[in-house]
């Protein structure tokens, strides 16, 4: 019986050490490559890029376009803006969000999000409409601090974009873009 | 034919047939499965099939696949000697088969799941990035060259009914070490 032990302990080193030593051997030349692939290496590159947005900007790039639409009853605005996928994947903007501010004031106005969710391919360009509703303070602060005026300054601050599961928080001066609205209290 | 069928060990036949099973359900269906994002990035987990899904692309870790080999060959070998140890427990040399094979499906499961948790380690440890075992959290990470960007991802992991097959399997494994001593003591035909 001790033949059968032996050749089953042959069998349990030979399973084991076989294919570690052919693996090690096919990249002797290159340990890291055992760990690291060049998937891997690619797949870094590509994020590294693409959040970076690939031409020294930050994030993806966001223009507004047009002017705004305001609905007095509900106190919302609309506002179509431009979204562009710089990531290396397609994407679905599922969410976005933000505190509109008074550029002169730096006082809060309301919260901006997203009227509904969209799929952009990787390097493409879509439209989608921010609604904005001011608060009621906000609608004060048009009467009093801007009085008058036909438009306000505004900017969206602490904006916050859901793209396909990930939460992308952006900086207050990566929008880089300011939008002239209407005055709601004329 | 009923005495012979007496002599089955079949716990242990119970456990070989599972493991076999096991080996062929976990090259198609993960033991455990990690998705960050919308499945933007996927890690599937086996012991005899781990791959990634990220990008679009499909790519496992040559080093991983090498122990991947290695759990596969051990399942392999245990799952067969198991069978064959069960259908004759009686002979001179059964006991060494079943020795040989009955712990090693534990051994792979306790092994995954310890690695696993090492993995978690790890990761939380030198990436800051923490990773369930089970359930869901979100982590933060950081962008290098985009420091005005903060990145929240959500991560979603658990383990899938192939790790319970894997966890029958074993026990029927162990199950016909403790049978063995009341199959053996019957007298042969």
């Amino acid at each position: 019986m001790d033949k059968i032990t032996l050749i089953l302990t042959l069998i349990t080193i030979a399973i084991v050490v076989v294919p570690v030593v052919g693996v090690t051997l096919n990249y002797q030349d290159n340990l890291v490559g055992l760990f690291i692939t060049p998937e891997i290496n690619e797949i870094v590159d590509k994020f590294s890029s693409g959040v970076g947005g690939g031409d020294g900007s930050d994030g993806p790039e966001v223009q507004p376009i047009g002017p705004p639409e305001y609905d007095p009853i509900s106190r919302t605005i609309k506002q179509v803006i431009q979204f562009e996928n710089t990531f290396p994947f397609d994407i679905t903007l599922k969410s976005m969000s933000g505190n509109v501010q008074c550029v002169e004031h730096g006082f809060d106005l309301g919260v901006a999000s997203l009227e509904n969710s969209i799929s952009i391919p990787v390097g493409e360009t879509k439209t989608v409409t921010l609604l904005i509703t001011w608060t009621e303070d906000a609608i004060s602060h048009f009467g009093t601090a801007h009085e008058g005026e036909e438009t306000v300054e505004v900017v969206l601050a602490n904006i916050g974009v859901d793209i396909s599961g990930i939460q992308v928080q952006l900086d207050k001066n990566q929008m880089g873009q300011r939008m002239e609205i209407p005055n709601p209290a004329l | 034919m009923k005495d012979l069928l007496a002599k089955i060990n079949w716990f242990g036949f119970a456990g070989g047939v599972a493991t076999i099973i096991m080996i062929v359900v976990s090259m198609v269906y993960p033991w455990w499965q990690l998705t960050v994002g919308d499945n933007l990035l996927t890690a599937n987990a086996s012991p005899v099939n781990t791959n990634f899904r990220a990008l679009g692309s499909t790519f496992s870790i040559p080093f991983i696949w090498a122990l991947n080999i290695v759990s596969l060959l051990t399942l392999l070998a245990s799952g067969v000697t198991m069978i064959i140890y069960s259908i004759v427990p009686g002979k001179s040399y059964s006991k060494h088969l079943l020795d040989f094979g009955y712990k090693k499906p534990l051994f792979i499961v306790l092994i995954f799941v310890i690695g696993l948790l090492a993995a978690t380690l790890i990761c939380k440890t030198v990436l800051s990035l923490s990773i369930p075992l089970i359930g869901s959290t979100t982590s933060t990470l950081s962008i290098p060259f985009a420091s005005d960007v903060t990145l929240t991802v959500l991560l979603s992991a658990g383990f899938h009914w192939s790790f319970l097959i894997a966890v029958v399997g074993a026990g029927f494994c162990i199950a016909a070490r403790l049978y063995h001593r009341k199959v053996a003591a019957l007298p042969s035909i």
